[in-house]
Formats: C-alpha cells, sequence, structure tokens
C-alpha cells in the first residue's frame, strides 16, 4: 500500500482529497483525545439547533428510511403506509386531529388509514404531497403502498381467483411457454 | 445519483451498495487500480462500493464507522478510496469522491444523527477537504498534532442534494 508521500508524488493535494480518505495515524490515546473534542463539538451543535432544524433533520431521517424501504427487496408488515403516515405527523409535533385538519380530511378517515382498517385515497396522498411542500411526494406514499400489494397478490393469489366467475372468457395460451 | 463521464461527457447512473467478500476477492485482484489502501483488512466492516448502475465495475471504496455513543453521534468516514483511472487530470468520471462522502451524510440522517459525518485529515489535506467539501476543521486542542476532525453539519443536507439527487 502506498504512503502519502508517495501518492503525492503523482497527484497534487486538491486531487487527493478529490479521491482519498487515508486511514488514521493516531495513537489510541490521540483518537481518544480527538473524539473527546468532537464529543463537545457535537454537544454544543446539538444544543444550538433550532427546533426546525431538529424537525428537519427527523423528517430527513423519515424520508431516507421510506425510500431505502421501497427500493429494497424485504417487505416488513409494521412498515405500512398508515405506520409511515403516523411518523410524518408524529415528527411534526402534531395531534393527529390537527394535522386532519390542516389537510381537510376526516379524523376517522386519517385514523382509520394509520390503523390499517381502510385504504388511502388518492385525494389524501396528493393532499401529503402539498403538505409536505413536495419533501414526501405523492409517488413516494403511492410507491409504499405499491409495494403492500405486490405482497398481498403475491401471498394470497385467491383475490384474484375469486373474481373467476367474471371473467366469461379469457386467452387459451400462455406466454411463457 | 450521476456520474459525468469527463471524456463522453455523458452522465451515468450509479448505486452505491455494501461489500460482498465476493467484492473484496475481486478488488484483491485489481490491486492496479485500489492500490493506495489495503482493502482485504476491512472484511466483514462497512465498507460500500460505488459502481456504475448497469455494471459491476467498481470504481470507488467507502469505509464507515457508525459512532452510536450518543456522546459521538455521527458517522466517520474511516477510509475512501477512488480507483485509480479516476483520480487526477486524466479521470474518467468526476464526483465519484463527492458521491460516497454524500452517501455517508445520508447514512448519518437516516441513522439519526442529525447529518453529522466527520473524518481525521492529513494536515496537508486539511484545507482541501474545506475547500471542496465544506468540511469544518475543528483542531485537538495540541500544538504537536494539529490535524483535528473535519467535519460536516450544516453542509451535509446540501452534500446529499448536490450529490445524491
Amino acid at each position: 500500500m502506498k504512503t502519502y508521500k508517495e501518492i503525492a508524488k503523482k497527484h497534487t493535494p486538491a486531487e487527493i482529497a478529490g479521491s482519498l480518505v487515508f486511514p488514521s495515524a493516531m495513537s489510541a490515546k490521540e483518537r481518544e483525545s480527538a473524539l473527546a473534542e468532537f464529543s463537545q463539538f457535537r454537544k454544543q451543535a446539538a444544543d444550538k439547533l433550532t427546533q426546525k432544524e431538529k424537525t428537519i433533520s427527523l423528517l430527513l431521517q423519515l424520508k431516507f428510511l421510506i425510500e431505502d424501504y421501497v427500493a429494497s427487496d424485504s417487505f416488513d408488515g409494521s412498515r405500512h403506509f398508515g405506520h409511515f403516515l403516523k411518523e410524518y405527523i408524529s415528527r411534526l409535533d402534531k395531534k393527529n386531529k390537527e394535522f386532519a385538519a390542516e389537510i381537510n380530511v376526516d379524523p376517522t378517515e386519517l385514523s382509520q388509514v394509520i390503523n390499517q382498517h381502510r385504504k388511502p385515497t388518492d385525494k389524501l396522498i396528493y393532499r401529503l404531497d402539498i403538505h409536505s411542500n413536495k419533501n414526501f411526494p405523492a409517488i413516494l406514499w403511492f410507491r409504499i403502498l405499491e409495494k403492500e400489494r405486490v405482497y398481498e397478490l403475491t401471498h394470497n393469489p385467491e383475490i384474484i381467483d375469486k373474481e373467476k366467475k367474471h371473467v366469461k372468457m379469457k386467452l387459451k395460451f400462455s406466454l411463457q411457454r | 445519483m450521476l456520474l459525468k463521464n469527463l471524456v463522453t461527457k455523458e452522465s451515468i447512473e450509479a448505486v452505491i451498495e455494501l461489500m460482498t467478500d465476493r467484492d473484496f476477492e475481486a478488488i484483491q485482484n485489481e490491486q492496479d487500480r485500489f492500490d493506495k489502501f489495503d482493502w482485504s483488512l476491512h472484511t466483514g466492516e462497512e465498507v460500500y462500493k460505488l459502481r456504475p448502475k448497469n455494471d459491476d465495475k467498481i470504481l470507488g471504496l467507502m469505509r464507515l464507522t457508525d459512532h452510536t455513543d450518543p456522546t459521538i453521534n455521527a458517522i466517520e468516514i474511516a477510509l475512501l478510496e477512488v480507483s485509480c483511472e479516476n483520480i487526477g487530470s486524466s479521470k474518467t468520471f468526476e464526483n465519484i469522491a463527492g458521491c460516497l462522502i454524500g452517501f455517508a451524510c445520508r447514512e448519518s440522517f437516516k441513522r439519526g444523527h442529525d447529518g453529522f459525518v466527520f473524518l481525521l485529515p492529513k494536515t496537508e489535506l486539511i484545507h482541501h477537504y474545506h475547500d471542496r467539501y465544506g468540511f469544518t476543521h475543528l483542531p485537538i486542542k495540541t500544538v504537536d498534532r494539529p490535524e483535528g476532525l473535519m467535519i460536516l453539519n450544516a453542509i451535509s443536507r446540501k452534500l446529499v442534494a448536490k450529490y445524491l439527487e
């Protein structure tokens, strides 16, 4: 492996900073000292955070958790639309009734969606997009629903099968053979 | 996230993923491309690779340390290396390191660290990390070791937007 001096023979410091972070050469004691300094800085910075900055941080965390979840192959029944909606409202430090009023939705409807007793309407999702100032766009919310739907259909084929009686004619071939 | 090909002027989509054991083996066989650090020492640790979305070729590596201790509560960029052909004036792709650092910022928010990211710099690189990425320098209170730490916090959100969105 190469030392900084060896690398610096071929590249400028700017090029090196633009492409490398070296392993720390600090001793254990020096590292402990560095982390102690950071810890002080971290505390001071945290104490100075405004409520707005704290909210932004919480919402960014939620947004990234949602994005990574919808992009993943795994399904987690506890991470449903209602769960994420509840998290959104909670991170804004609002009560359900207050939030329902802000998006002009019946509080009962909101509660039923959060608790998975009913599916969200398109209207509700569009209003979440607008309420969040497009920070949580409608497409993101629809992707959560789509993930739930795909899981449901994959694991409950009878949902489709029970519609058989309504289909008078179907194709006689399969595209897979 | 997009990488700009400086030769063809095209932008390509890239992804950042955790390294697998196979990836570590592949890197060992490509020591002409990743010749600065011994990544085999970090098998099984939290090491990420950046690659084009439609290609397995690894363009950059980054090792993160997640400091969950509430007094630290931050992500540390412990090691980072862009492949040889993408360093310097004749590089092919731009922004590989920026995308990796942006990813570290994103992970910091995602893990509840409020976007705090730090690294322990070489003295010679302190103001370059500041100029290029906006790192703030926090010197340790000893004259003998001026390196200190480089910290991102307020600028983390901008780096995520700049490099990942």
